[in-house]
């Protein structure tokens, strides 16, 4: 049985996510510091704001373990503040360094109503008409690896993929059926679209 | 919310609420009559199977004495359940709050004590986020006057209608539940005026509530400004499914989940 390792960023509770995994098959541990157990696969969740996260990551060494996982083939999952930390930065909170793997960072929406709340249809040739659950006032325009937009107010970007790493800024264990299936294609690695740099 | 809106691809949300007690949901009949509806969990999956997009579970937290019983059945519900879910009714002060966040509620929904303690409102946001602080207000509408009620309708305030929808958003509220006491019960449909006010005068997402009957009332209050629209007696009582009010929604052009 394949092992996923849950990041605790200190910034929610997890018991919504930890269940969605468990419930395709996974074993799942949830760790607040690195250890030297051998996983499958690594999910970031992410709620709350990114300097926040980030300050916990760096706080812990996650930052150390998840740039050396990085060079490996172990799919790293990253959930709303989760993915945006991939980034270099985030308007929330200027001044604090993301992990820098994309480049850009995190912008307001530029709606009158705020937060985004709600379900909305993915722009995706990966997942093509799938309506996940977003619930964000922060997110990334555009980005090269993009692999599904959304828009409110302006297009943004709601997932990236290089590699073995795939970020989402919707919650996949908050959306039914279809977030199972993200969860489960991230996991997995089954997902092949996507640009995939050859030297990470 | 604006119909299919080309610069916002959020789609317009059905929200079932499910009133709790002991642990069981329950139909109120009159006040002191309740009527058992079943097991929470297995109504809160027979609703997210039928397409809801979110439930609100109402009074699970009344009592005291009952605390840790409801804080297992929230984390029961977030271990099950793939949709997000809110909790009101008896959240008196922020531990409350934080107890049932903590223990899995995506949400809160805040009435009373918002009203009593404003700044509830505010540190909430500060700990968890906009996204996870539902102010509810409960308003009755009698020719022109508005009042505003805490205590489950029982209790009119001083607030003013409008000023008050205006102060929760600036404290830090993600979304308002807007329940039209004098719509409640009457099956004549939902507030389309008060909610298309509201929706146009406050920057965060609007659920109507109170005087669904049938589908219509649910488009009607989609084209006039609600972001998300919530019902209980209509679902309940088996006489639709949340899957048969989408259709109708999607038969008339909207994009539904």
């Amino acid at each position: 049985m394949k092992k996923v390792l849950i990041i605790d960023t200190k910034a929610g509770n997890l018991f919504s996510l930890q269940a969605a995994i468990e419930r395709l098959g996974f074993l799942s541990t949830i760790e607040e510091t690195p250890s030297n157990e051998q996983y499958d696969a690594i999910v970031i969740p992410g709620q709350g704001r990114f300097g926040t996260v980030m300050k916990n990551i760096i706080a812990n060494g996650w930052d150390e373990y998840l740039n050396d996982a990085r060079k490996t083939n172990l799919p790293i999952f990253g959930i709303c503040v989760g993915m945006q930390i991939f980034f270099e930065a985030s308007d929330e909170d200027p001044g604090i360094a993301g992990l820098a793997w994309f480049k850009g960072q995190a912008q307001a929406l530029d709606f009158p109503k705020k937060p985004m709340v709600g379900w909305a249809n993915l722009t995706s040739n990966v997942w093509p008409n799938a309506k996940v659950y977003f619930v964000n006032s922060y997110a990334v325009k555009a980005s090269e690896y993009s692999i599904a937009n959304t828009t409110y107010g302006e297009q943004f970007c709601a997932a990236v993929k290089n590699g073995n790493f795939i970020g989402v800024q919707f919650h996949p264990e908050k959306s039914s059926q279809q977030g199972s299936e993200i969860i489960a294609m991230a996991l997995n690695q089954s997902l092949k679209e996507g640009v995939t740099d050859d030297a990470v | 919310m604006q119909f299919n809106d080309p610069k916002n691809d959020l789609m317009p949300r059905i929200i079932v609420c499910l009133d709790v007690d002991k642990g069981r949901v329950v139909k109120g009949t009159n006040f002191k009559q309740l009527r058992d509806m079943g097991d929470p969990i297995e109504l809160a999956l027979a609703y997210e199977a039928q397409g809801a997009d979110e439930l609100v579970f109402l009074d699970i937290s009344a009592s005291n004495e009952r605390r840790p019983t409801a804080l297992k059945l929230v984390t029961d519900i977030a271990k099950n359940l793939s949709i997000p879910f809110t909790v009101g009714g008896g959240l008196k002060k922020l531990d409350d709050v934080k107890a049932f966040l903590d223990a899995g509620a995506d949400k809160v929904a805040l009435n009373t004590t918002a009203i009593l303690k404003p700044e509830i409102i505010n540190q909430t946001a500060v700990a968890y986020g906009s996204q996870c602080v539902v102010v509810a207000i409960d308003v009755d509408k009698q020719g022109d006057d508005l009042g505003v009620y805490i205590n489950g309708g029982r209790d009119r305030v001083e607030n003013q209608f409008f000023s008050w929808t205006k102060e929760v958003a600036e404290r830090g509220a993600g979304e308002i539940l807007l329940t039209a006491m004098h719509k409640d019960g009457t099956g004549s449909g939902f507030d389309t005026q008060l909610t298309n006010q509201v929706s146009e005068q406050v920057p965060v997402q609007v659920i109507a509530s109170g005087g669904a009957k049938n589908e219509q009332h649910f488009y009607d209050a989609f084209k006039n400004g609600a972001d998300a629209c919530l019902a209980a007696g209509m679902f309940h009582s088996g006489e639709y499914t949340v899957g048969q009010v989408k259709q109708y929604l999607s038969n008339k052009g909207l994009k539904v989940r």
